[in-house]
């Protein structure tokens, strides 16, 4: 009766260990060394058997052949007579005491050689025999060749193979013990290579368990030694530090989402409240619901931008990349922000080439350009400069740049500037969200490339670079 | 591969079976030892040394119970004698 397979969660814990032990990669690799050092051993030995023991039965058969070839030369030359006298000659001359020699006539009589009878099993003619013959008292092995001379007669050649069996068995034992050894030898080596490869993936198994645990400090330690683990360790590493990164600006742009929808979005409760509450009156009602439009479109806008940056990031919009010529682009939104500057007595200048070929996303390029004019033409004071300019840097690169004589940036609020809803002190009087380089960025990552923010030259002001293609 | 040795050690048949008697070798005999003297004495060397003294011992120890030793002495006298001649 068939017996049905244990699940793994009900079986004892001693045969779920083993298992485990059975199915982890150490063991595997383990018994892929055994197999290998086995298999290279065996097939050392089969090539040293081939030359050694193979030899001697290879030797022995080509002397017994030649032999026999001679011998039939002289029946074929001197009928029996010549035979009998040319194999008691050998007979005679053989010091070893090794041959072998029977010549039998047509009815089965003896008529020359060294075996009383006829071998058991050696009728067919060409036949090869190994077996016991007694010599002496004693039984010893022998190999005989066969052959049929015609007219009935035959013969038999043959060596008293004892000796060389001697040393084969000798041979085979030595084989044996040395298959042994290399049981023993591909066993230990398993093992050391099983505890090896157990011992080295142990920091990285126990600090993917750490943080598994909510402990996302953990580090895979480095043993320094540049190899695949160390590789696998630093890899590790990199992808938690990543992580870590990640998590924190969730983090931050949760807190800043929080933070900085919470104020328009009470805004608007409080005058909903108010015209509730004076609801007499249809112009305040009026005027209420006008600001509270106002307060949730700005919120919708905030949200609108943050959705535009995730799919920069997240390069999802890459299916609109195409090639375009940036410099009519570039004039469309100069021209769109050059009535603004005007109306506020700025000076607005552009200084864009002929042509600046690109493969990228225009709305997104033409939205981030905007977004920097927009910056500049925020935080310069009346009568002051901006300035558009476009180069190719390279034959891949290509800089859009702005540059204003507003107040500039220290070089932390620089650092920083690039962060979701991160507005310097000094600006938090003027209007925005906090996103409008946090997009620029991102648009400049997705087309390969980078925001870079500088002092303007000459100070006081900003240069902000948006940098596109790789560099 | 022990099992692989011992399989190459049982691999030859038997040349008897258990009913056949064993063929036996028959020059390790005092008669052989007779056959290969007469054999010695008939080749124009056997009266020469070392073939002689060799040949001598080769009849003494067969005569003394050990043809098997005997009958090698004979063999080196005669193959001696052939080098001679």
């Amino acid at each position: 009766m068939p017996v049905p397979p244990v699940p793994l969660d009900d079986a004892p814990a001693g045969w779920a260990a083993l298992m485990r032990f059975l199915r982890s990669a150490g063991f595997r690799f383990a018994l892929l060394f055994a197999v290998v050092f086995i298999g290279a051993s065996a097939l050392f030995a089969l090539v040293l058997w081939y030359a050694t023991a193979g030899s001697l039965d290879r030797q022995t058969a080509a002397a017994l052949r030649t032999d026999t070839l001679g011998l039939m030369e002289r029946w074929r030359e001197g009928g029996p007579g010549a035979l009998s006298e040319a194999v008691a000659e050998r007979l005679s001359g053989d010091v070893e005491n090794t041959a072998i020699y029977l010549l039998t006539g047509p009815e089965g009589q003896r008529l020359a050689g060294n075996l009383d009878r006829w071998p058991a099993g050696a009728e067919d003619d060409g036949a090869w025999i190994t077996g016991i013959v007694e010599r002496d008292g004693s039984r010893v092995e022998a190999r005989i060749f066969t052959r049929d001379l015609g007219e009935g007669y035959r013969l038999a050649v043959g060596r008293d193979v004892e000796e060389k069996q001697r040393l084969r068995a000798l041979l085979a034992e030595g084989f044996g013990w040395s298959a042994l050894g290399a049981v023993v030898f591909a066993m230990a080596g398993a093992a050391v290579l099983r505890r090896a490869l157990e011992n080295r993936l142990r920091p990285a198994a126990m600090t993917a368990r750490a943080i598994a645990a909510g402990d996302l400090s953990r580090r895979v330690p480095v043993a320094g030694r540049r190899d695949e683990f160390d590789r696998l360790g630093e890899g590790m590493n990199d992808m938690l530090d990543r992580i870590d990164r990640l998590m924190e600006a969730v983090r931050g742009v949760s807190d800043a989402i929080a933070h900085d929808l919470r104020t328009p979005i009470a805004r608007a409760r409080a005058k909903l409240e108010e015209a509730l509450a004076d609801s007499g009156d249809p112009d305040s009602l009026r005027a209420a619901m006008e600001q509270g439009i106002a307060d949730l479109d700005h919120i919708s806008r905030v949200f609108g931008a943050l959705l535009r940056i995730a799919e920069a990031e997240a390069g999802a919009r890459r299916a609109a990349f195409a090639p375009l010529d940036l410099v009519p682009m570039l004039a469309d939104v100069a021209e769109f922000y050059g009535a603004a500057a005007e109306a506020r007595g700025q000076a607005l200048s552009v200084d864009l080439p002929e042509r600046l070929e690109l493969v990228g996303d225009r709305d997104l390029l033409a939205q981030a350009a905007g977004n920097l004019l927009d910056n500049a033409l925020k935080f310069t004071p009346e009568g002051g400069q901006v300035r558009l300019t476009a180069r190719a840097i390279g034959r891949d690169r290509v800089e859009i740049a702005v540059e204003d004589s507003g107040p500039g940036l220290s070089p932390e609020d620089r650092a920083r500037a690039g962060e979701r809803f991160f507005r310097a002190d000094a600006s938090r009087a003027t209007p925005g969200s906090g996103l409008g380089l946090s997009l620029v960025q991102a648009v400049a990552r997705q087309h390969g490339g980078e925001l870079v923010l500088q002092e303007a030259s000459p100070p006081p002001g900003l240069r902000a670079a948006m940098l596109l293609g790789p560099g | 591969m022990r099992a692989l040795a011992f399989a190459f050690l049982l691999a030859a048949p038997a040349l008897a079976d258990g009913n056949e008697p064993v063929p036996r070798v028959t020059t390790d005999s005092r008669e052989y030892c007779a056959e290969l003297a007469e054999r010695l004495a008939a080749l124009p060397a056997s009266h020469g040394e070392p073939v002689r003294s060799m040949a001598e011992e080769g009849r003494r120890l067969c005569e003394t119970g050990h043809p098997r030793v005997g009958v090698a002495k004979l063999r080196r006298a005669i193959r001696a004698a052939r080098v001679a001649e």
